[in-house]
Order: structure tokens, then C-alpha cells, then sequence
């Protein structure tokens, strides 16, 4: 009769319960403990099983920032040790560090570093492995060119009392190695906005509008990419910028009507539409205010409701502008009053007299059938 | 012809094990057998140049592997000879005496050496031809050499045979690396013979010796020294001199991976045993310090129990027949099993707690009133107050030795592996974890490398100083549990219990501990669970220790608790008259 315990190694059981109690320690916020813990940890490295080998360097690799973000003794020398370490200790990982690293370099200043380190990714190659990481690497590659811009916008900003301020050589080293990448980052998918933007500005400051009107083009309407508002609005703000005709702006805010109907934008585009002499844009602003003011987020902005007020005035010189506010106004009469006209609203509205008045004025006219509110009978009504 | 240069290399081809060499074109030996070219050059001498001159007058192109210094070669079991010296060592240094280690050890090693045919025969394992020089006296056990028994070849390592070893020479010539028959050790053929040393044999060799010499240290002892770092065993390879260089497949041997249980490394000892042959130890008479009845004072000790109890378990010994000395001590005709002395002392100790307090969950807390109610309660020992300081030492206790568990560091400082490639992938990924570790080690100014603990035969410090468990109960008086009519001793507790007892045929069943164990009452649970942390062993082992004990007290006429007969299978409880005559 005799009694066997499983098979386990001591190694196996000594860094089993080490990671356990790292584990409790770091859940517990107890950092000092975790951080002794660690200590005994890293033989986890040096086990000879091939299966678990990756998953191992992993666990240390973010247990070890993790403990370090919260220490309160831990230096960047730590993190730069840590990071340089577990780069090479395998290959899978060698990019993700890398590119970890020069976040946190990037995140307290050192942008030189970053960008030292993420020139050194940029070029590492392992055969398969870097082909099958290249998702990583587009990531690691846009970032360098972010880190360009960065130290661009720096030198733009030191050389600014300079003379030859154009022709700066530095600057323009920069540009250069930035805009390699950035030209091609939208051959990939995805939200790209501080990219675009920083490619864009170098671009102004080069005064190649074409290339920048033709990037932020592309990337508001490339059906390749996903649908970004920030897109149109980039494009719209560029146009703006460069006192592009109405029409164009008209056409940038259309699209972005129909992706955001609440944008503040409307507003704007509100108000060039109502500069025009067509019927049918009256409708159409009148359509996109009340849509704006669907969205509770607007509900206390005296522009819209100004606006709103501004429309209904222009519409009441056609004749049948009754029939087109009841016709807007069918789909939302059973909860407009909820939203905007209420006791409560009314008591808010109450401290900003110049919303109430505009929203007594209109209320007759949106919503005729409402009666006994606060709105209707005026101010100091008895209505309930 | 080139004979002349290549007739004195007489090492042999790695191919086809022929000694025929001739020189090529370029100058490179080749073996006229197999055309095998190998890396060996012609030495070119310069004769046009004076003597005394200043240019080089030599262009010698040696092996191309250098010699490393200071190697030579050796034997496996070379190596555990030194481990085993480095383990009686240590053990010596914590206070065995020293027969054990040149009376006892170093006899039973050598007969290990002979009954596995490994020397000291006419009839070696190997094939290879080693000289024997004669015995020199076994006094001298000095550090100087651990080779006394061994020869080394003659002259300048030419070794013919163990031509497999020598195979992963890329020049032919040895490399003086790794054992020499490390590759016919971890082969079939010996294994075939079972007789062959591992780690775990040492410390069961250990074992042996002690028990011979009849040394206090238990087996839980020597596994607590092994584990604490006392003695050598973990990464002890590292300690054999420079000149006995390992490799890769020498790890496998030497290296360890955990540190075995006690009901391993027991049955480990009780192969050995038989294995040796040997005959009946010396006998463990109620003097000696292995005999249960002095060691289970030492247990009472540890355990925080009163002195006064250990009259009980003397008494409880001669109930049961065990204070003989025959059934402590090893004998191949009579006695062919090697006894548990640590755990039959505190079986013991168990019992005698079982028959004072009864242990069934009323009983002991009934008398623990008494006690308490008693004026000199201060004095009275209560099984209620024992309790509550020993959970809670026992808590702390497990808790540190979690934490030991958790810091403890497995990986040697020089690891072994068996390719070269192999060997810088483990370097590297060594240096990685050094710096991570270091990294960490300055952050939370925690030094890694810690000193073990002070070695102590006690889990427990009891007294009144800094750092003690708990106050210390050995003085106090079992009155509550005991009276005293006609100036008898008798337990207040007039009833036992105790399971069904005759022994499952150990073909048929295991263990059966972990099914009985939600039945059993929870005092004596615990105290299994303190026990068996204090001996490191699982409380099933122990548990059937307790029930062996119980067997020997009140025979096996009680029905047989599993098997066919089902309806039995509850526990039975038998009430017994308890009496002690003091």
C-alpha cells in the first residue's frame, strides 16, 4: 500500500507557485512584494521545454514592465534594460519590444531615442519571421515617420528666427524620411489621422498643395479604408484653409452629413446653404438642423436653435412652409416634447433667457398641438 | 614512404575502428581502410635554419583541437564517488560522527561497485582494459584524490576500446571532456543490469549508511538537508574538480530535477538493499537513538507536547510489541524490510494522542474543559490551547516554506548540454534571466543568492526568545487526561476508536486515505496534516503508518475494511478498555 505524488518537477512546482504569488502580489497592488518575487522568476527562461519557451519570454517580458510602471523606485535605465534584454532573447518577439520600447521613449521625451530604435526594427530582417510580422512592421515603419515629423516640428520651431528658414537642409533630411513611409501608409486599412495630418502639414509647409489635397482626398475617399469622419473634416478644414470655392466645401460637408449627422460642421453647412437662392436647401437645412437637434447634445446650444429659428424664418416666405415644417416635424412629434420642452427643461432653460425665448418662439410652430407647458404659456405660467 | 609519420598514431579510425593510417597529398592523415580523412597533419619541420638563429625553426600543425588544461578522463562512477564524499562531507560537518562516512560509507560503496561490476571484479562491465592497482588501506579518505581505487590508462590515454566514446572526436584524439562511458551508462546494456548509480542512489546509499551506523538523522531529515541546500544534491555536479569535465549527456545522469519524496527515495533504499545483499544491520536496541523510543521524544519536543507523555508512548511500545529491537533493524531472513523509524515514532505519538484524548471530536474538547476549568490551568496542558499555537505555527510555517518553494533556483551556474549549438542557446537564454533577475534583485534590494536557513533536526523553536513559534508547553501536566486510582495511571478516557484494521492485500489496493478521509474525524485529520508536514510526507503515507500501529496494538481480528465484503465498510467502532500501569 503505498502512496505516490504526481510527478512534478521541483522546477516546475518552484515557478509555478513564484508566478502565483507574483500574480497576488500584483493584483493586490502590493509592488515591492512583486517586484521581490520577480526576482527568483526569470530561471522560468531557462527551462528546456521548446513549447512553452515563447510563452515564457512573453510572461516576462509584460510582467516585467507591468511591475516596473507601478515601483515606484524603477528608472528608464530599468526599462532599457529590461527592453533590450527581452528583444533578443527571441525572435518573435524582437519587433513587438522594439516597438513597445520606443513608445515608452517616445511617452517621456526621448524622441531621438525612439526613433533610433525604431530605425534599428526597421531594418531587422529574419527570413519568414519578418515576413510574417509585417503587419508589425508597417506599424513600426509609420511610426518612424511620426518620429521624423516630430523632430521636424522641433527644428522648425528652433530655426524659426533663422534666416534661410526654408531652406533648411535638416528639415528637409527629415521631410524626406518621413514622407518615404508616409507616402504608402495608405496602401494599408486603417484609421491613419495623426499621420495624415502631420504628412499634411509638412506638405503646406513645402507648399505642395497638390500632393496634400490629393493625400487627404484619397484618404476620405478610398473605399479601401474604413469610414473616418475626421477624414472629411481634415479635407474640409484644408479647403477652408486654402479658400477653396463653395461648391467644394459643400460637396466635403454632404458626405460628412450623411456619416455624422450631429458633426458641429453642420452648422457651417448649414449656414452656406442658407446663403443660397434654391428652395429645395431651405428643406434640406431645415431636414439637417432638426436632425442635429435629435441628438441630446445639442439640446442647451443657442446656435442651433438660432439657426433653427433663422431657417423657419426664411421658410415662411414660401407659401406652403407650413406643410413642409409638419412634414419634417411627422416623424418626431411623439418625442420631441419629451426631449427638448419639458418641466425640467424649462427650469434649466430658465437661466439662459435668450435659448427660452428663441425655444417659445418656435415651439408654436414645431409642435402645435403641445399645450401646458412651460413653453407655451410663457414664462410664470402656471402649466404644468 | 609515409609510414614513418604515420606509424607511431595509433589511435583508431573513427569509421571502422582499424589502425592503418597513411598521409594524403596535402599531408592529412587518412585511414587506408575506409579513405576517412580526419584532421590530423604531418608536422613539417624546417631544417634549413642554423640553430640559435632568431627565425622560427619549427612550423609544427598539431591536432587542431588544443588540449584543454588540466582534463583527463573518468568514469561515472568516479563522479558520484565524489558526490557521495562531498554529501558525507556536508553530513559530517552537521554532526554525524565519522565512522559513518570511512567505516560505513565508503565500505558499502565499494561493495556497490563490485556487485554492479563496475570494479573490484575480474569481470568488468566495460570491455576496455583497465588495470586494478591493489586496495590501499580504506582508512584515508582524504579530499586529495577520489580516484584511489582507479587507475588511469597507461601512458598517454590511448584507449582502444570505448571506441564510442571517443567517436565525437572530430580529430581522433580524446577530447577530454565529458565521462568516458557516459554514452555506455545511459545505454541498454547496462541498464539491463539495474544496478546503476543515479542521485537519487547516493542519498539512498546515505540512507543506508546511517541506518548502519545507527545515526540520529531520519530519512526526512536528509531530504530537509538536500532540499535546504545542506547537503549536496541539487546541481552537485558542479562541485566535481576542473579536471573532470562534464557534457551533455553526462547531465543526464547527474542532473536533478526535483528533490524525491520520502516514499520514493524509501523504496529507492529498500532496492538498494537487496541489491547489496546485506546482511543484518546492527541491531537498534531501546538505547539507541533510532529506536521509537527516544526518538519519539524528539518529535514530542518539536511537536510542543508535553514530556510528560512520553511515558504513554513507552507504554503504548510494549503494548504493541515494538520495543524489540528486532523489528527495528534490518535483517534478510527475518526482518527483510527496511522500517520508517520517523514515521513509526510519530505513528506512535499519534496513537498515545488517540488513546489519552480520543480524537473523535467530542472527547479531546471535553477534556480541554476540564482542563480549563481546573484552578491551575496555567500548568494543565489542553488540548484546545495546543491546538490553537500549533495551527498557527503551522500556518506561518507552511507559509515560509511556500516562499521557499517560490525563491528557490534550480538552474545550475554552469548548465550542461550536449551540442555546442545547443550550449550557446543556453547560455544566452542564461544571461538573459541573470540580467532580468539582477534587473529585479536592485529594485527591490533583495539579494537572490540567500544563505539557507541555519540547519536545525527541529521544525518548530519553542520558548520564550525572539523568533519562537509560541510559548513552550513541554511542563505542563497531562492531569486532565489522566487520573490516578490505586496509584494506577489510567486514561480519563475509556474508550477507543478506530477503524476497520485488517491489511488490504497490497496487490489489489492502494492507498485508501483519500476515501476514508472526509469520514475521519477532523482532529485527527490535523493532526495528520501537522505530523506529515513536520516529516514532509503525504498524510496518506502516514495515516497508514497509524493504522499498522493500531494493528500491532489490537491485532487483525476485526473485519476487513474494503474489498468484497462491502457491508463492513464504515468504520467500526470498537470500544476498548484503555488502562495504563505507569
Amino acid at each position: 500500500m503505498s502512496t505516490e505524488r504526481p510527478e512534478v518537477s521541483g522546477f516546475r512546482q518552484s515557478t509555478h507557485i513564484c508566478l502565483e504569488k507574483i500574480r497576488e502580489a500584483m493584483l493586490h497592488h502590493r509592488w515591492h512584494e512583486a517586484a521581490e518575487y520577480m526576482a527568483f522568476y526569470p530561471q522560468i527562461l531557462e527551462d528546456r521545454t521548446r513549447t512553452s519557451a515563447a510563452t515564457n519570454k512573453e510572461l516576462v517580458w509584460r510582467l516585467s514592465t507591468e511591475i516596473l510602471h507601478h515601483h515606484p523606485k524603477s528608472k528608464l535605465e530599468d526599462y532599457n534594460n529590461i527592453y533590450e534584454r527581452m528583444k533578443h532573447s527571441g525572435v518573435k518577439l524582437y519587433l513587438l519590444v522594439s516597438l513597445e520600447h520606443s513608445f515608452h521613449l517616445m511617452l517621456h521625451g526621448h524622441i531621438v531615442d525612439a526613433k533610433r530604435q525604431l530605425s534599428v526594427a526597421e531594418s531587422w530582417r529574419y527570413g519568414k519571421e519578418s515576413a510574417a510580422q509585417y503587419q508589425t512592421i508597417k506599424l513600426i515603419q509609420a511610426y518612424r515617420s511620426l518620429l521624423d515629423y516630430i523632430i521636424w516640428c522641433d527644428k522648425k520651431f528652433t530655426h524659426s528666427d533663422l534666416p534661410n528658414f526654408d531652406d533648411n537642409q535638416e528639415m528637409q533630411n527629415y521631410f524626406r524620411q518621413a514622407s518615404v513611409n508616409l507616402k504608402e501608409i495608405l496602401k494599408n486599412p486603417g484609421v491613419w489621422d495623426p499621420f495624415i495630418l502631420s504628412y499634411v502639414e509638412m506638405l503646406e509647409f513645402y507648399e505642395d498643395h497638390e500632393e496634400a489635397l490629393k493625400v487627404l482626398n484619397d484618404y476620405a475617399y478610398d473605399n479601401s479604408l474604413p469610414p473616418n469622419p475626421n477624414a472629411h473634416v481634415y479635407l474640409y478644414q484644408y479647403l477652408k484653409r486654402h479658400n477653396a470655392p463653395q461648391r467644394k466645401l459643400m460637396k466635403v460637408l454632404k458626405t460628412l452629413h450623411v456619416l455624422v449627422p450631429s458633426h458641429e460642421l453642420m452648422l457651417e453647412y448649414s449656414a452656406l446653404l442658407l446663403q443660397s437662392e434654391k428652395k429645395s436647401d431651405s428643406e434640406k437645412v431645415l431636414g439637417m438642423v432638426l436632425e442635429m437637434l435629435d441628438f441630446a447634445c445639442w439640446r442647451r446650444n443657442l446656435d442651433v436653435w438660432k439657426c433653427l429659428k433663422a431657417v423657419i424664418e426664411k421658410l415662411q416666405l414660401q407659401d406652403d412652409w407650413r406643410n413642409i415644417v409638419s412634414g419634417k416635424m411627422s416623424e418626431r412629434k411623439d418625442w420631441w416634447p419629451a426631449l427638448h420642452f419639458t418641466k425640467f427643461h424649462a427650469s434649466k432653460d430658465c437661466e439662459d433667457p435668450e435659448l427660452m425665448g428663441v425655444k417659445v418662439a418656435l415651439v408654436q410652430i414645431l409642435c402645435p398641438d403641445l399645450k401646458c407647458t412651460k413653453y407655451t404659456a410663457g414664462e410664470g405660467s402656471k402649466g404644468q | 614512404m609515409d609510414d614513418e609519420h604515420t606509424a607511431w598514431y595509433r589511435e583508431a579510425c573513427a569509421q571502422c575502428a582499424a589502425v592503418d593510417w597513411g598521409l594524403s597529398d596535402e599531408g592529412r592523415f587518412y585511414c587506408r581502410c575506409c579513405h576517412n580523412v580526419i584532421e590530423r597533419t604531418k608536422e613539417v619541420v624546417d631544417t634549413s635554419s642554423a640553430p640559435g638563429s632568431t627565425r622560427v625553426s619549427t612550423i609544427g600543425r598539431g591536432s587542431r583541437t588544443k588540449r584543454p588544461e588540466g582534463g583527463r578522463q573518468w568514469m561515472v562512477c568516479e563522479g558520484f564517488q565524489f558526490i557521495l564524499m562531498k554529501q558525507a562531507n556536508a553530513l559530517v560537518q552537521l554532526g554525524v560522527s565519522p565512522q559513518f562516512k570511512d567505516k560505513v560509507l565508503c565500505q558499502l560503496w565499494r561493495l556497490y561497485l563490485q556487485r554492479s561490476r563496475q570494479a573490484y571484479t575480474h569481470n568488468p562491465v566495460r570491455s576496455s582494459k583497465f588495470k586494478l592497482r591493489s586496495l590501499d588501506s580504506d582508512s584515508d579518505s582524504a579530499a586529495e584524490s577520489a580516484v584511489t581505487a582507479f587507475s588511469e590508462t597507461d601512458g598517454d590515454a590511448n584507449l582502444s576500446s570505448t571506441a564510442g566514446s571517443n567517436a565525437e572526436s572530430s580529430s581522433g584524439w580524446s577530447q577530454f571532456s565529458g565521462s568516458v562511458d557516459a554514452r555506455n551508462y545511459l545505454g541498454p546494456r547496462m541498464k539491463r543490469n539495474c544496478g546503476l548509480m543515479s542521485m537519487k542512489k547516493t542519498l539512498a546509499l546515505i540512507h543506508l549508511a546511517l541506518v548502519w551506523s545507527r545515526e540520529p538523522l531520519t530519512l526526512s531529515d536528509l531530504l530537509r538537508f538536500a532540499t535546504e541546500g545542506h547537503v549536496p544534491y541539487l546541481n552537485a555536479y558542479e562541485e566535481l574538480p576542473e579536471e573532470m569535465k562534464l557534457d551533455g549527456k553526462d547531465g543526464f545522469i547527474f542532473r536533478v530535477e526535483s528533490i524525491p519524496s520520502h516514499h520514493t527515495l524509501h523504496k529507492e533504499a529498500q532496492t538498494l538493499l537487496l541489491f547489496l545483499q546485506l546482511p543484518a544491520f546492527p541491531p537498534i536496541s531501546r538505547q539507541s537513538l533510532l529506536h521509537p523510543a527516544l526518538l519519539s521524544l524528539r518529535y514530542l519536543m518539536d511537536a510542543n507536547l508535553p514530556d510528560e507523555l512520553h511515558p504513554w508512548v513507552c507504554q503504548l511500545l510494549e503494548r504493541a510489541g515494538m520495543a524489540e529491537h528486532s523489528l527495528h533493524t534490518f535483517d534478510p531472513v527475518s526482518h527483510p524490510l527496511l522500517p520508517r523509524f520517523d514515521l513509526q515514532s510519530v505513528a506512535l505519538i499519534i496513537v498515545t494522542l488517540k488513546v489519552l484524548f480520543g480524537l473523535d471530536d467530542h472527547t479531546e474538547w471535553d477534556l480541554s474543559n476540564v482542563a480549563g476549568d481546573h484552578g491551575d490551568s496555567e500548568n494543565m496542558f489542553s488540548l484546545r490551547r495546543w491546538y490553537r499555537l500549533m495551527q498557527a505555527a503551522l500556518i506561518t510555517a507552511q507559509q515560509r516554506r511556500n516562499q521557499h518553494i517560490a525563491r528557490k533556483q534550480w538552474k545550475a551556474k554552469k548548465p550542461l548540454s550536449s551540442s555546442k549549438m545547443h550550449i550557446n542557446i543556453v547560455m544566452k537564454q542564461k544571461r538573459t534571466a541573470e540580467q532580468v533577475q539582477a534587473c529585479f534583485q536592485k529594485l527591490s534590494s533583495c539579494p537572490v543568492g540567500v544563505q539557507p536557513a541555519e540547519p536545525s533536526s527541529f521544525r518548530f523553536c519553542w520558548g520564550d526568545e525572539d523568533g519562537a513559534d509560541g510559548p513552550s508547553l513541554h511542563h505542563q501536566k497531562l492531569d486532565s487526561a489522566v487520573t490516578l486510582s490505586h496509584n494506577v495511571h489510567a486514561a480519563s478516557n475509556s474508550t477507543y476508536w478506530h477503524p476497520a484494521l485488517r491489511a488490504c492485500d497490497p496487490g489489489k489496493c492502494r492507498n485508501h486515505y483519500p476515501e476514508v478521509e472526509a469520514s475521519l474525524p477532523r482532529s485527527l485529520v490535523w493532526l495528520l496534516q501537522l505530523f506529515s508536514f513536520m516529516l514532509d510526507v503525504t498524510p496518506a503515507c502516514l495515516y497508514e503508518e497509524v493504522l499498522g500501529v493500531e494493528r500491532r496494538v489490537f491485532g487483525t481480528k476485526t473485519p476487513n475494511g474494503c474489498g468484497a465484503e462491502e457491508t463492513n465498510r464504515t468504520d467500526k467502532k470498537t470500544r476498548r478498555k484503555c488502562s495504563q500501569r505507569c
